[in-house]
């Protein structure tokens, strides 16, 4: 079975698929409501994962230097939509530290569009927003919060 | 013949004769399944998605009347200038609605298809958005359909094309905010391309609202081994706050200050 050698696994033609598919949906939520032109990279305590539709939403506890804690609502995307690039909803649970990075939500409200996660197992993984690319990301060492 | 040996080969008989006639069976209930193998009727049972391809025409505007343009074109602005200043409007989605028809057609996740005896079903799986296509039945007056998400669907094999019609899609249900009246007609014409992509031809008639028939097409691919998954609105935490934008239900966390 030479073939076998050169064809692609089934997981990555589905997973090449829907990227595919991705390109072509558009979305059924607006996420206008974040600013485009920045990211903010949130290290925090993880106090809510919320497995849901319309939409998944992570809510995290972050210390700064000070040791003062701000609490930010992380809005995700559909878990369908998750589940299809290989989330479950045990990869994050209460407690656990996580990196996030986010764009900020132009209300100045401590919300935030997730962009990507960094698990505690040190794996990162992306949420599948539609047009994320439209999200321009801010190095780590220029962001202002 | 000893008569060990007869034995054998009688036995030998009954176990092939079973297992043909057990294929028989198989074969004999996958087709009281799938009517589709009717002579000339693709088979289009499964999971699909949106697809571009050459084949398909790009996206078409309505061709309304002036009054309808207008207040079309209001809509679809002021929703454009409220994204642009980041304070989005909330719209039906926002509050968790399924699409209805024709917008579910439009496949933002995927499509399952089923054919049955006398029925066609579609399942999108935003919302778990479900309608039915009855076939070879007498469409019904508007009057006698309760609007709906999706209306009342009938639907009739023309060849290898599914030819359906729709009526009694509630006038708050709209696509791309084009209005329409209660008398809508939705036509679709489904068929199965030699290139494997199923195409939508679907035509919107309203002469209540529209100079001329509105025609549009949506394009699909087969997506193997995809079942798809449940979708349920929960804790939705969107709703439509002042002025009709978009917001976000902030929850108090859990351990404040921890």
């Amino acid at each position: 079975m030479i073939l076998e050698k050169f064809a692609m696994p089934r997981s990555l033609c589905l997973a090449v698929i829907l990227l595919m598919a991705a390109s072509v949906a558009e979305a059924h939520h607006s996420f206008a409501m974040y600013d485009h032109t920045r990211t903010l990279t949130l290290k925090g305590t993880v106090t809510k994962f919320q497995w849901t539709n319309p939409h998944a939403y992570l809510e995290l506890d972050v210390r700064d230097a000070k040791g003062v804690v701000k609490h930010y609502t992380l809005e995700g995307t559909s878990i369908n939509m998750m589940q299809r690039i290989g989330w479950r909803s045990n990869m994050i649970k209460f407690g656990d530290s996580v990196k996030a990075v986010m764009a900020p939500a132009t209300s100045g409200e401590p919300v935030g569009l997730l962009l990507e996660v960094t698990l505690p197992n040190g794996e990162t993984k992306q949420l599948g927003v539609p047009a994320g690319d439209s999200f321009k990301r801010t190095p780590e060492q220029e962001q202002k919060p | 013949m000893t008569s060990a040996r007869a034995i054998r080969n009688a036995a030998g008989i009954f176990v092939v004769t079973t297992f043909l006639l057990g294929l028989q069976g198989l074969q004999g209930s996958a087709s009281a399944q799938a009517p589709q193998s009717v002579a000339g009727i693709p088979d289009i049972t499964g999971s699909w998605e949106r697809a571009r391809d050459p084949s398909i025409p790009a996206a078409s505007q309505p061709p309304l009347k002036p009054q309808y343009l207008k207040e079309q074109q209001a809509k679809n602005q002021a929703a454009r200038e409220a994204s642009a200043k980041g304070t989005p409007l909330a719209d039906r989605a926002t509050m968790c609605l399924p699409e209805g028809m024709p917008a579910m057609m439009g496949a933002t996740f995927p499509i399952e298809i089923l054919q049955s005896k006398g029925q066609i079903t579609i399942i999108e799986e935003a919302f778990t958005q479900v309608r039915r296509i009855l076939l070879d039945q007498p469409q019904k007056a508007v009057a006698d359909v309760e609007p709906g998400f999706y209306g009342h669907s009938v639907g009739h094999w023309e060849g290898s094309t599914l030819v359906a019609e729709t009526v009694g899609v509630r006038e708050n249900v709209v696509y791309q905010n084009a209005p329409h009246s209660a008398d809508m007609r939705i036509k679709e014409r489904i068929s199965l391309g030699a290139n494997g992509i199923l195409r939508d031809e679907i035509t919107i008639e309203d002469p209540a609202t529209l100079e001329k028939p509105w025609t549009f097409t949506f394009g699909y691919r087969r997506i193997p081994n995809y079942s798809l998954l449940e979708y349920i609105c929960e804790d939705n935490r969107e709703y439509a706050g002042e002025n009709g934008q978009q917001k976000i239900r902030i929850d108090a966390p859990p351990n404040p200050g921890k």
